[in-house]
């Protein structure tokens, strides 16, 4: 079953480097990401596919690239 | 040498035995060796594409090898077909550990790095071969070969004092023949100051297995020895020593 969510990741971020990170997973997952807004206090997607790939994408981007600390992650329905 | 894009060999195939993984090493690059339950071997990238974890502690189910950590499965062909976690999932093509180009020749599994390589001209033994030894040391692979060119062989099978010839078949595979005798000496970057060479018996099994093995074993440490002592000239492997080590 297909998913298309919005996930909001904030925290102590480093823009380029969280979306390239994102970029990397959603290839890797396959899905369909969209970057809506990103800066240094919260990184703004969209994703689309399998539900369980969705899961594990945020799942990874949860924990982030080495130089980025996500302290919360809201996710809604796109 | 140049190292990554040749075909070099990993290990002795009677190393990998069917439904086992090891770790190896290709010009600084980690790889998994393994071989399936229908006796294939493969080589492949060491590092499962979810955590990172070494493949070469998972386990080999059938024609899957499996990750230690979460237990994804991998078909022959790199590409996960199974999560544990997520049984019903169908996994994205994407998720595929990169595979190398592996063949079985003299007595070793070969693979090289470039997926355009020219094809392995290493010839059929038709012989067959007898393993003997994998060698560790630390230095690079020319500095290894410069030491093997000056070695001689002392037959095993009659003619102890038969003249011993050295030549390369391939950039990574050395024979070193003396009377009726042939070794085939296979040369591994594992990095730019560290090789692996791998010794085998090129012949018949029921000449060269037990007292061949030993007889050949002991021109191996010695080889080592030099390779790895090149000031002190003489070396000899106590008969004692080398049955120990059998």
């Amino acid at each position: 079953m297909n998913e298309k969510a919005r996930l909001v990741f904030t925290g102590h971020l480093h823009p380029d480097a969280f979306v390239e990170f994102a970029r990397h997973r959603a290839r890797r997952l396959d899905i369909v990401l969209q970057i809506a807004s990103a800066d240094d206090e919260a990184v703004n997607v969209t994703v689309e596919g399998p539900v369980d790939l969705v899961d594990a994408f945020e799942m990874a981007c949860s924990l982030g690239p080495y130089d980025c600390l996500v302290l919360d992650v809201v996710r809604t329905t796109a | 040498m140049n190292t990554g894009n040749i075909w070099q060999p990993v290990c002795l195939s009677h190393s990998i035995e069917a439904g086992t993984s090891a770790g190896a090493r290709l010009s600084g690059e980690d790889l998994v060796v393994w071989r399936d339950n229908s006796g294939v071997a493969h080589v492949w990238e060491d590092r499962c594409p979810h955590r990172g974890m070494r493949l070469s502690f998972g386990f080999v189910r059938g024609d899957h090898i499996a990750c230690l950590y979460h237990g994804w499965q991998y078909d022959t062909g790199g590409q996960c077909q199974y999560i544990p976690a997520h049984p019903d999932l169908e996994v994205p093509k994407t998720i595929k550990v990169p595979v190398y180009l592996t063949k079985e020749r003299a007595g070793m599994i070969w693979t090289t790095l470039a997926a355009d390589a020219e094809p392995l001209s290493v010839p059929i033994d038709e012989t067959g071969t007898i393993p003997v030894q994998s060698l560790y040391v630390d230095c690079s692979a020319d500095v290894a070969i410069a030491v093997l060119e000056g070695m001689t062989l002392a037959p095993f099978s009659a003619g102890r004092d038969a003249e011993t010839t050295i030549s390369a078949v391939t950039p990574s595979l050395y024979a070193v023949s003396a009377g009726h005798d042939r070794l085939l000496i296979g040369i591994q970057t594992l990095t730019a100051q560290r090789t692996a060479l791998h010794v085998v018996i090129s012949g018949l099994p029921e000449v060269y297995e037990g007292g061949g093995q030993a007889h050949f074993l002991s021109w191996a440490l010695d080889l080592r020895f030099r390779i790895e002592n090149p000031s002190k000239k003489m070396f000899a492997a106590p008969a004692r020593t080398v049955a120990e080590a059998l």
